[in-house]
């Protein structure tokens, strides 16, 4: 404070005694003291005290000082001491924090710093002016630049980037300053690239083409992978933005050999359960193993995702990860996430799976690292989001795999039973019948995964027999599945089983007469769609109890006596009615739990009440919804007797249906990437239209700013600020009248030119059209013009004269 | 991992020329028939061959619409060599080349290996660009001629590979600074032995792609 004082006195002269200056007067005579001094030292002395101010008073500095500090960026370019702070001045005005020195005063709007920023980028060359200051070697200026840009993308990320984008080098010269042998401006320009990256596909490639990934795997090898500080953890978010969603750059990741570069990250130390794990290296893993899911993610392109698998499996880097999954002292998060991660890398490459079902845990007695992972996963005691990576691990280790999920139901098969070792299927047996409801959703939607489109496993399925109380005989496992939803009380556990179900029966006959036959089954499954219970649960229960009712009539091939398909439908209708039951089905894609699970494989909940329904079930239920409906409709209006060749095979009907569907879809999307072809043009055209609108928008707001910051700095105590003229109002609402006009004007050029557009269109197709019956008129003339020749020598060698001038063969 | 030299490149002319079907039928041997407006910038990669020499090749096919002519501009500095391309059945594109080169001088590095291309050589019925008119442009510019086709492929992989033969030869005469990385040139892992097995199949899928299904 003292300096601040004296700095003042230096500059500004001492006060007149009992007259001390307001902090919008001592303002105004420093800018104009930096806009008119001559002396570079009283320009600079100025920057220094305004510097000083800026924090405090960031509204005055800001309304009257800004266009003069930009001018100092211009012109003292040679001083890189008022350079400097000049910048710093900037970066407080503009600072995205509040200061502590401003935390009393009341009269400093939250946002000041974004609607400065707002005023500072209106003009692109402000942007250009920072970014020039970034070839300056000088330590200060060249940080306090980067740090500027920092707070600006904070700021207004989305307007920085465009802006950065559009001029020449934006982004190289930032990139240049990652190699700055300062560590302190490296480390910055990190933190900046962080945020240049972010969201923006565009940049993320630029980044990326001038060798980012270089650049970041030095550095992160260089401070030594995943026990290095918080630098790797920078790296490797950057990293992180950089792939996300930009499947150019995980092109790019893949061809360029850096998956292969990842592996040291994962290389932990024999002994590094004895040295524990800081929370930065916690850090730093949980980054690495994003990285590598965002490689292997199941929304990427399928081609892109197996082929990173394949590399990640030769490079040895899911036998890496493999380790951690069975090393000690692992802390808990971590643990999940790589479970979740080695899910990922399996996800649907054969290979892979084989490679995980083969890893062996270091237990006593060895046992197979699968078996492991599912002990976890049926055991009340392991924290809740570890279970669910393990079901989702285990699921994408049985995804599209049909040897996976033939070995799982093989061990519930009485030939293997080897009663010696605990298998997977053992254990999911277990937890499908354990009191804790946790486990029997768990266990039933793996079993459910194992019959995911593997119609013989279905089939196998059905062998397993069960030895229930001692004396009576053994009973079948859908036996004993359907009588479990019958006693069942919590409602988890029933749509576990109605989805298992489900699953199961859809398009195998045999399953369903089994389950025909089981007493009560299909009573208890009439009276769930009935039930009259208003509750979401239970609408999602009556629901699925209604899919898996149709389920027995559409894939029933008439085996069980009573329970015919025509009987069943009968039931249907008198019972429930077919727009009672039309109107239950519906209520399963109505169902939150349905609209979060069908969005992705892995299940995203927080809490263990939460969970319901899984994402395989979602893809088998919109598959079958339409088909299940439509053949009840169909029979009905076609009276009792069914179409023959539906009966013949059940599952032909859907066939054809979702042929049809597929067509149908087809031909949307074709129409749909036509549209979008228009959109995207239209859209560009709107988008200028909107930014001038904006643009003059915001002028209006800056008009307004500087005039209530006028306000402010010119009655700093006066508290009963005058309401602001009526004339502003008055100019305001002629300003957005003219917005609107210019946009409604817009509106309806982009109307024009798109029917330009489209009659432009047409008329190049035809003109197509007529080139080419042009062509095939020539090649017609053509081959008459060659008969005509043939005809007329031939007419010559049988002696006939042809009274047309000689041709030149003729002549030589 | 075994390639003895990386080089980049970039793709550029007007919209609508055929620079991502040349990449795709380079890169995967297939060709595209409806025009997937190319939005920004989007990669591809495969090895090759010179002098007996692996030679890895990322390439960058930018986007030919005005609108994205200034992200285009961000990756001249870092290629060592570019495509110009334009349509043989379209004038206009060929009257832009001028444009085109300008500012591939401008912002690239003066050693960049240019190779211009007329495209669509198929269309032969629907010319409007002679080939001389190409060798002239070129003979005059300095710059390599080739006329291919994406759709039948012809001299698409000559095209790619004789840019690479140039850039070689160049670094073969010591014009190209090799170890600085802005010249889109970077030399191959000395030690090539470990992760090579990776890194032949990562090669092989690139180039195989298509061929496969
Ligand atoms: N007959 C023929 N058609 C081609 C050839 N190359 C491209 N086309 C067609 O020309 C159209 C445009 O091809 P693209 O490769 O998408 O054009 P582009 O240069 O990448 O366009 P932008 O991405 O907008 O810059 C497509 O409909 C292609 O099928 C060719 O050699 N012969
Ligand atoms: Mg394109």
């Amino acid at each position: 404070m003292d300096f601040f004082k004296s700095g003042l006195k230096t500059v500004l002269g001492a006060p007149e005694a009992g007259q001390q200056p307001s902090a919008g007067e001592t303002v105004e005579r420093l800018v104009n003291r930096v806009e008119n001094s001559t002396l570079l030292e009283d320009r600079r002395d100025a920057c220094r005290a305004l510097k000083a101010m800026s924090r405090k008073y960031r509204v005055e500095v800001g309304a009257q000082g800004m266009g003069t500090l930009r001018q100092v960026l211009e012109l003292d370019r040679a001083d890189n001491e008022t350079i400097n702070y000049a910048l710093d001045t900037l970066n407080n005005i503009m600072s995205p924090a509040q200061f502590e020195e401003e935390e009393e005063n009341p009269n400093i709007p939250m946002n000041i710093g974004e609607q400065f920023t707002e005023m500072f980028i209106k003009d692109h060359n402000n942007i250009q002016l920072v970014l020039d200051l970034l070839d300056e070697y000088d330590f200060r200026v060249r940080l306090s630049a980067v740090q500027l840009l920092t707070s600006l993308l904070t700021n207004r990320s989305k307007d920085i980037q465009e802006i950065i984008l559009v001029k020449p080098m934006g982004v190289s010269k930032m990139m240049d300053l990652l190699g700055d042998t300062r560590e302190v401006i490296r480390n910055e320009t990190l933190l900046l690239l962080i945020k240049l990256t972010k969201g923006n596909a565009n940049i993320q490639k630029i980044v990326a083409f001038e060798n980012a990934f270089d650049r970041l795997f030095e550095i992160v090898s260089s401070e030594g992978y995943s026990d290095g500080g918080i630098i790797v953890e920078d790296c490797l978010l950057l990293m992180l933005n950089l792939l996300k969603n930009n499947s150019s750059n995980i092109h790019f990741f893949k061809e360029g050999n850096y998956i292969q570069k990842m592996l040291p990250m994962f290389q932990t130390p024999d002994d590094a359960e004895d040295l524990g794990w800081s929370p930065q290296k916690v850090s730093n893993v949980h980054c690495m193993l994003q990285i590598v899911r965002t490689l292997v993610s199941p929304s990427n392109a399928v081609q892109i995702i197996s082929s990173c698998q394949k590399i990640m499996k030769y490079a040895g880097l899911l036998d890496s990860l493999c380790n951690i999954l069975m090393a000690s002292g692992v802390p808990a998060d971590i643990l999940t996430e790589t479970i979740n991660t080695v899910g990922e890398v399996v996800r649907g490459e054969v290979n892979n799976q084989d490679f995980l079902g083969n890893v062996m845990a270091p237990s006593n007695p060895p046992r197979p690292a699968i078996v492991v992972l599912l002990m976890s996963m049926v055991n009340e005691k392991q924290p809740f989001s570890l279970r669910c990576a393990v079901l989702y691990c285990f699921q994408c280790y049985l995804y599209r795999n049909e040897m996976s999920q033939a070995s799982l139901v093989q061990t519930l098969l009485p030939s293997s039973s080897d009663v010696s070792s605990l298998t997977s299927g053992q254990l999911l047996c277990g937890g499908l019948f354990s009191s804790d409801v946790l486990s029997n959703w768990f266990s039933a939607v793996a079993l459910m995964h194992a019959l995911t489109e593997n119609a013989a496993q279905k089939e196998q399925l059905l062998r397993v027999l069960l030895a229930t109380n001692i004396g009576s005989s053994p009973v079948s496992l859908l036996h004993q599945c359907t009588l479990l939803l019958q006693q069942s009380t919590k409602v988890q556990a029933k749509v576990a089983l109605l989805m298992l179900l489900s699953q199961w029966m859809s398009y195998c006959p045999s399953a369903v007469s089994a389950f025909l036959k089981v007493p009560g089954g299909v009573g208890y499954l009439v009276n769930q769609t009935c039930s009259n219970e208003h509750d979401d649960n239970e609408y999602l229960l009556q629901g699925l109890s209604a899919f898996l009712l149709a389920i027995c009539i559409h894939f029933n091939d008439d085996s069980v006596e009573n329970y015919s398909k025509d009987s069943l439908k009968q039931l249907l209708l008198k019972r429930i009615g077919m727009e009672t039951f039309s109107g239950k089905l519906s209520e399963v894609t109505k169902h939150e739990s349905y609209n979060k699970a069908a969005k992705h494989p892995q299940l995203r909940v927080k809490a263990p009440g939460e969970i319901l329904i899984d994402y395989e079930f979602c893809k088998l239920f919109k598959s079958l919804e339409g088909v299940l409906v439509e053949s009840l409709t169909v029979k009905r209006e076609n009276g009792v007797e069914s179409l023959p060749e539906s009966r013949a095979s059940p599952s032909s009907g859907a066939l054809e249906q979702y042929k049809s569907l597929i067509r149908q879809q087809d031909a949307r999307l074709q129409e749909l990437t036509q549209q979008l072809d228009g959109l995207l043009r239209q859209n560009t055209q709107l988008q200028s239209a909107l930014n001038d609108s904006l643009a003059s928008n915001s002028h209006l707001k800056d008009e307004n700013t500087l005039l209530k910051a006028q306000v402010s700095a010119a009655t700093p105590l006066n508290h009963q600020a005058p309401a602001p003229p009526s004339q502003d109002d008055a100019k305001a609402k002629e300003y957005e009248a003219k917005v609107q006009h210019l946009a409604n004007e817009v509106a309806k050029l982009t109307n024009e030119l798109s029917l330009a557009q489209e009659a432009k269109k047409t008329a190049t197709e035809e003109l197509e059209k007529l080139k080419k019956d042009q062509e095939d008129l020539l090649v017609l003339l053509v081959d008459q013009d060659a008969k005509l020749n043939e005809y007329k020598m031939r007419l010559i060698s049988l002696g006939q004269t042809v009274d047309e001038p000689p041709s030149e063969e003729d002549l030589t | 991992m075994a390639y003895a030299y990386l080089f980049k490149y970039i793709i550029i002319g007007d919209t609508g020329v055929g620079k991502s079907c040349l990449l795709l039928q380079f890169t995967d041997k297939r060709f595209q028939p409806v025009h997937d407006l190319t939005i920004g910038v989007e990669f591809g990669a495969r090895m090759i061959t010179i002098d007996g020499k692996q030679i890895k090749l990322q390439i960058w096919d930018t986007a030919g619409q005005e609108a994205f002519r200034s992200i285009t501009r961000s990756y001249y500095r870092g290629a060592a060599g570019a495509l110009l391309v334009y349509d043989i059945t379209r004038r206009d594109t060929f009257n832009h080349l001028t444009t085109w080169l300008e500012d591939a001088r401008q912002h690239s590095n003066s050693n960049m290996v240019i190779m211009l291309i007329g495209n669509k050589s198929d269309l032969e019925s629907r010319r409007e660009v002679k080939k001389e008119e190409g060798e002239a442009f070129a003979r005059e510019h300095g710059l390599v001629f080739m006329e291919t086709s994406a759709k039948t492929a012809a001299n698409v992989e000559e095209a790619f590979i004789n840019t690479a033969k140039e850039i070689y030869e160049k670094i073969q005469e010591g014009v190209f600074d090799i170890n600085n990385e802005a010249n889109g040139i970077k030399i191959g892992p000395q030690h090539s032995a470990a992760g090579g097995a990776a890194a032949g199949g990562a090669g092989a899928g690139g180039a195989a792609g298509g061929g496969c299904c």
